[in-house]
This record gives structure tokens, C-alpha cells and sequence, in this order.
């Protein structure tokens, strides 16, 4: 009893696994209703990468592209950590190119 | 005075949908209104052995909507509860034998014999799902507290949205002692991510298993949690809309806890 009772206290202080359970909900819903595919975030992902590259040195590996839902809508999350700028006459002059 | 046509869906298997049907129709049976249970599993039945007529079927769905036998001859009646009648479905078919323009036109027929039509659908949201929608003036749909039946059920809501149908909420197999520990969504939280109407919310119930083992409908089962709920969520549809909705609650009594402890008591 004693037992069950520091569980119970446990679990409070941690929100108990619905929490993870409403979260993921949360999460399959807003990509079902939006109907995204993985391939279409994928390919966005890609992109965005490749643009953003262009201009910055960036991590790859920990850049991050999210869909947020607040309320009534939806926003689209882009997240990466930025290495170095790029010279700025070599941008110029890819963009030239 | 013609009669409603109520869809019992929700997307996803083994939630309760026939549970439902059953106990939900044989509760508006037991209110005095004229009720049939339309089992729309074609070539999987089931509502049969749920209510325990499953040894007096002589004709389907599928001959009635075809115009092999009468309305009348396929509607089988309950002879421990007046006014509840079952239409079964076909075992041999698939479901593409029925359109949903057969069901629009059978739906007439049914609105006109019966005050309330239960179709039972079946899981998914493919020909099934579109024959059991197809006639229906409304929709309950059912889903359990865990995430991948509440995703189904947003999908079906949309789909049933998508038809003009508005449909109301039941939440079944609700644990209660799991949501007090944060361990199972509460209905507060399924409200939150569906945002429809609530009719009913139904807690887990062993009764249920003993109520199909012998063909019972759990309605009639004296001191049944889930059979009362059914019963209430039946009221509602009936015209009670001001009835309260009782959020099942975890027993604090100590006895019970004590119970729990020694395995008398679950």
C-alpha cells in the first residue's frame, strides 16, 4: 500500500504516460489532417537544407523541420544550428551564377 | 411518424462497436420504441451471436435489399425484449454485393417500419463503412482512451463531416483507476483533441465478457456499469438530451482497496 502510494506520488510529479500518449495523438493527428506525406516532408527537409546552405555552413545532421500546432494553426517549425556564415562574396557570386 | 437511422462506427476494430449496438438497441427497445440492429459486417457477422439469435436466421440483409424476402422476414425478433428486432448479415457474401444507393433506397423501408435503425458497421472506411453511412440521418462514433482509436475516430468524424452527418461521441473501456494515475487519457483529454459532442462515456466492464459468452444483452444484466451507461446513452438518443453524463470514478472506499489488495476485488 505504502508502496502503491509512492507510485501514485511518482507518477504525479511525472504526469503519468498519457501525457506521452496525448502528446503523440496530438502529433499523428495534426500530420493526418494536413495530409502531409513523409516524402513531401522529406523533400521540404531537402530543400530547405540546400537553400539555407547557400548562405550559412549548417549542421545537417541536427537540423530539424517541425509542423507546431497552436490553437488554431498550424506552423511549420525550421530549427538548425548555424556553423559559420558564408563568405559573403562567394554567396554573391553562386547566386550570380 | 418516420424513424432515424443511427451509424454506430469508428474506424478502427475492437472497440465496441457491436457492444454497443447491441446494448444501445436493446435499451431503446426496453423505452417502448420499435428498434432494429442492422449488422452491416457482410461476411463477417457477429451481432447475431452478441445478442443470441444467431440460431434463427433464415434470411440477410442482402436478400432484403436484394428482394429476395421481405423486410419483415429478415428482421429477426427478440423474444426477451419487445419491439427489438436484428437483421443479420449475409455470411457468404462480400461486401460489394450492396451499393450505397441500395442502402439509400432500403433505408426508406426501415425509417418506415422501425422508430430507430442501429447500423453497426463494420471496421475500416471502405465499401462497409460507405454502405452503413450511406442512409443514415446521424452517427455515434466509439473509440477508447488510446491513441491509435482516437486517430481513427478523427478520421471518421471527418469522413462522416464530409457527408453532413454531425456525429456525437461515446467513449468505451474507460479504466478509471488508470486515469486517477495519469496512466490513461480521460475523456477531458479525447474531448480536447476531437472537439465533438460527447453522448456517453462507458467504463470497462467484465460483464461485457459474460454478457456475450452467453448471448445476454448486457442491458438486462442487473449491476452492470457499461450496461447503464449503454442505457443512458439510449435515453439521450431518445429524446433525454438534459440527462447528465456520469464520468466513470475510481472507488476510494477501503474495502475496495483492501479487496484489490487480496485479489477479492478488481
Amino acid at each position: 500500500m505504502i508502496n502503491g502510494f509512492f507510485r501514485r506520488l511518482m507518477r504525479s510529479s511525472k504526469g503519468g504516460s498519457k501525457n506521452v500518449a496525448k502528446k503523440r495523438l496530438k502529433f499523428a493527428l495534426i500530420y493526418d489532417r494536413l495530409e502531409v506525406s513523409d516524402d513531401t516532408l522529406n523533400n521540404l527537409n531537402r530543400d530547405i537544407i540546400e537553400v539555407i546552405s547557400r548562405y550559412f555552413e549548417i549542421d545537417k545532421k541536427a537540423f530539424k523541420l517541425d509542423i507546431c500546432r497552436y490553437d488554431d494553426v498550424s506552423a511549420l517549425v525550421v530549427n538548425t544550428p548555424i556553423i559559420a556564415t558564408k563568405h559573403k562574396k562567394r554567396a554573391k557570386s553562386k547566386k550570380a551564377k | 411518424m418516420e424513424g432515424r437511422i443511427i451509424v454506430i462506427t469508428s474506424g478502427k476494430g475492437g472497440v465496441g462497436k457491436t457492444t454497443a449496438t447491441a446494448s444501445i438497441g436493446a435499451a431503446l427497445a426496453m423505452e417502448g420504441r420499435r428498434v432494429a440492429v442492422v449488422d452491416m459486417d457482410i461476411g463477417l457477422r457477429n451481432l447475431d451471436v452478441m445478442m443470441g439469435l444467431e440460431n434463427r436466421i433464415v434470411f440477410n440483409i442482402v436478400d432484403a435489399v436484394h428482394g429476395r424476402c421481405q423486410l419483415r422476414q429478415a428482421a429477426i425478433r427478440d423474444r426477451r425484449i419487445k419491439n427489438l428486432f436484428l437483421i443479420p448479415a449475409s455470411q457468404s457474401d462480400n461486401k460489394n454485393v450492396l451499393t450505397p444507393d441500395d442502402m439509400i433506397r432500403f433505408s426508406k423501408k426501415l425509417r418506415s417500419e422501425f422508430d430507430f435503425v442501429f447500423m453497426d458497421c463494420p471496421a475500416g472506411i471502405e465499401q462497409g463503412f460507405e454502405n452503413s453511412v450511406a442512409g443514415a440521418n446521424d452517427a455515434v462514433v466509439i473509440c477508447t482512451p488510446e491513441v491509435a482509436s482516437v486517430r481513427d475516430a478523427d478520421r471518421v468524424i471527418g469522413l462522416l463531416y464530409a457527408r453532413s452527418i454531425t456525429p456525437r461521441l461515446v467513449i468505451n473501456r474507460i479504466v478509471p483507476d488508470m486515469v486517477a494515475n495519469g496512466d490513461m487519457l480521460s475523456h477531458d483529454d479525447v474531448l480536447d483533441v476531437l472537439s465533438i459532442e460527447l453522448i456517453g462515456l462507458v467504463e470497462m466492464d467484465d460483464r461485457v465478457v459474460i454478457a456475450t459468452n452467453t448471448g445476454t444483452p448486457l442491458v438486462m444484466q442487473k449491476g452492470s456499469a457499461a450496461g447503464e451507461a449503454f442505457q443512458r446513452i439510449a435515453k439521450r438518443l431518445n429524446g433525454q438530451h438534459d440527462l447528465p453524463i456520469i464520468v466513470p470514478s475510481a472507488s476510494k472506499s477501503i474495502w475496495k482497496t483492501i479487496g484489490t489488495k487480496f485479489g477479492i476485488r478488481r
